[in-house]
């Protein structure tokens, strides 16, 4: 499977099918927990990190999944990197993911280029608090060099949950609501940027809590400047979300449950879930147009009577 | 409708992946050119990795406009690729859709309950010995226009299978709530099924709903409050999910502002416990119906480590997909936090 021609063939293959999924709908946010990890060391007798180092590699690995996804033109993708609960873990294995986690960033920050060819902007999403300070260096960096590439989104959930997620958003609009009114001077506004104008409006509007709606909410999540998640992956077949964008996926997102563990998870199983998301999606809007035509039908009957 | 306008059509003429190579291998001139980002010196074991990929990149000095007619038949081509796929994908579908559609009559003919307790009993108690067993089961049912009978008796029934599997707590999820005004009609109506089931000694039933606090609770005998029952069953919709958390959030507010909390009391066990309060605790098991798993709306708040089930390809409520999802949540080993 090694030999050059079959390798040639393979890639040949590949960005053909890549290409081709272009043409029709494509998710435009899609969703990765990273499951299996451990399992596949214990299978293949490694050790327990080194498998996370596999997983890791294999996010890393330019041709995998995320290259995938945003050559079919996904626009953000949110990989499961390490969640608040990891932390219970042996605290070796934590310092191993730890140094994993500087090592990979690291290497970003060296060939920045990777994400550049892309254009991908990096993101870290979750308790940054709670992260060693060498490490949050490292990813104030990687953060720094991707900062003005804005094609698509990699958002790598790190020591995050979803739950510690909605909090933080809750907290924020009390946070703001206690705020009282202070900048409202006009002659203040008239010089201000754009940005903190909008900051304004929504101070002011939350000093009156009566107006808070779920869009506020959705804005307050570290997800805010990504579109709607489409499509959620989850490798190992376990089902269950795990603490993991519940915010995000429990409306109308699909969410694909896949038995293989990460370090297998590559494109062959990639481009099916997306070729069947594409065939639902198309069905969808399908009957969304009718249901509107149906509509309209119905809006121009009326006024006949 | 906002799935309609999500996608962007695609426009493969000006991005398709081709189009420009120094987009395709950006390592050259970023080489080449000096830095303006701050970055880390490189050593000279990556400066050497580095000489040993570009050699191996192909020349950048490509003019980076193509041919238009090339353009397009690439564009043919991939198009006809696609639509290809897409066609051997349906049949696939289908095929599979078939093969799903048999699997699921022989299991039915398999486990059918004959509206037998004992028999229900029979096939869950290997699962009970395994030591994995729900304590509270959620489903998520579809309500289709004007067949609000058929969702009331499907209620009735995963409610008898439940309450024959002593299992404590069924929540429904069905997105428009309408199941909300129907308490009492859903209480009796489970009560019928229950008795068809177990006969005259039917196991005690509660229904309710979160907010609306009207329990219809007719069966329990006398004082009613403190009398054990068998089976709790509870009605969600779309507003108790992502609005009981907004809901939430305002009277927080409304509590900050009276200077009642601050906002660093706001934590996630402050409002996991609301949350449990007013609307339900953590189900351990989900069961949809659905060929698909979408959740439509349900609680985000308590799915974090519900165990979704749901079998491919199968539309409408059964009885061996409920036996189908308590065999598999029983085979799952328990992690928490993966």
């Amino acid at each position: 499977m090694n030999s050059p021609p079959i390798e040639w063939v393979t890639y040949q293959l590949k960005e053909l099918f890549i290409n081709a999924t272009r043409q029709g709908p494509v998710p435009r946010h899609v969703g990765f927990v990273m499951d299996g990890n451990r399992r596949f060391a214990k299978k293949n007798h490694i050790e327990t990190a080194e498998g996370h180092n596999m997983g890791f590699d294999a996010l890393a690995k330019a041709g995998f999944t995320i290259a995938v996804c945003y050559k079919s033109g996904v626009e953000a993708v949110t990989v499961y990197a390490f969640s608040i609960e990891n932390f219970k873990r042996p605290l070796h294995e934590v310092n191993a993911l730890m140094e994993i986690a500087k090592f990979k960033l690291n290497q970003i920050c060296q060939h920045g280029d990777l994400l550049d060819r892309f254009g991908v902007k990096l993101r870290v999403l979750g308790q940054l608090d709670l992260v060693r300070e060498d490490v949050r260096e490292v990813i104030d960096e990687a953060i720094d060099i991707t900062k003005d590439n804005n094609k698509c989104v990699l958002n790598i959930c790190f020591p995050y949950t979803s739950r510690n997620e909605i909090t933080t958003a809750v907290r924020s609009i009390v946070n703001l609501s206690t705020t009282p009114n202070c900048p409202p001077s006009p002659s203040f506004s008239d010089s201000s940027t754009t940005s903190t104008a909008s900051s304004k409006t929504a101070l002011a509007g939350l000093s009156d809590f009566e107006s808070i709606t779920e869009q506020t909410l959705t804005e307050h999540m570290f997800t805010s400047d990504s579109p709607p998640l489409d499509l959620l992956i989850r490798t190992s077949g376990v089902r269950r979300l795990s603490d993991f964008l519940l915010w995000q996926c429990h409306q109308d997102t699909e969410i694909v449950f896949v038995d293989c563990l990460w370090p297998q998870f590559d494109i062959w199983h990639f481009l099916p879930i997306l070729t069947d998301w594409a065939i639902k999606q198309k069905k969808k809007d399908k009957t969304a147009a009718a249901m509107r035509r149906q509509e309209e039908g119905l809006g121009q009957r009326i006024p006949v009577r | 409708m906002p799935s309609a306008t999500k996608h962007r059509p695609p426009s493969p003429l000006s991005t398709s992946g081709r189009t420009s190579s120094a987009q395709l291998h950006p390592l050259k001139p970023a080489l080449r050119k000096p830095q303006p980002r701050k970055r880390q010196p490189k050593s000279p074991e990556v400066l050497e990795r580095e000489r040993l990929v570009l050699s191996r990149l192909p020349d950048t000095t490509v003019p980076p406009k193509r041919k238009p007619v090339r353009q397009f038949l690439r564009l043919v081509w991939h198009r006809f690729i696609y639509l290809l796929i897409h066609a051997v994908f349906i049949i696939y579908l289908k095929l599979r859709w078939g093969y799903n559609a048999i699997v699921s009559k022989v299991f039915a003919l398999l486990y059918y309950h004959h509206r037998t307790p004992e028999l229900i009993q029979k096939d869950v108690q290997p699962l009970k010995e395994k030591g994995k067993f729900p304590g509270h089961i959620s489903v998520v049912l579809d309500y289709e226009r004007d067949d609000l009978d058929k969702l009331i008796d499907e209620v009735a029934e995963i409610a008898c299978w439940c309450a024959a599997a002593e299992i404590k707590t069924l929540s429904v999820y069905e997105r428009t709530g309408i199941l909300k005004n129907y308490i009492s009609t859903s209480h009796r109506t489970i009560a019928d099924h229950l008795r068809s089931y177990f006969g005259r000694d039917r196991p005690t039933v509660r229904v309710h709903a979160p907010h609306s606090r009207s329990f219809a609770n007719g069966d329990i005998p006398g004082d009613g409050q403190d009398s054990e029952i068998d089976l709790e069953v509870m009605f969600l919709s779309e507003e108790d999910g992502r609005e009981s958390i907004v809901d939430l959030t305002k009277t927080l507010c409304d509590m900050a502002q009276r200077g009642k909390i601050g906002a660093e009391d706001v934590s996630t066990e402050l409002i996991d416990a609301e949350l449990k309060d007013n609307v339900m605790g953590e189900p351990d098991l989900l069961i949809l119906f659905s060929p698909n798993v979408t959740l439509k709306g349900y609680p985000p708040w308590q799915i974090r480590l519900t165990e979704i089930f749901n079998v491919t390809d199968n539309e409408g409520v059964g009885y061996q997909v409920f036996l189908r999802a308590l065999h598999s949540f029983a085979k799952t080993e328990f992690k928490f936090g993966r």
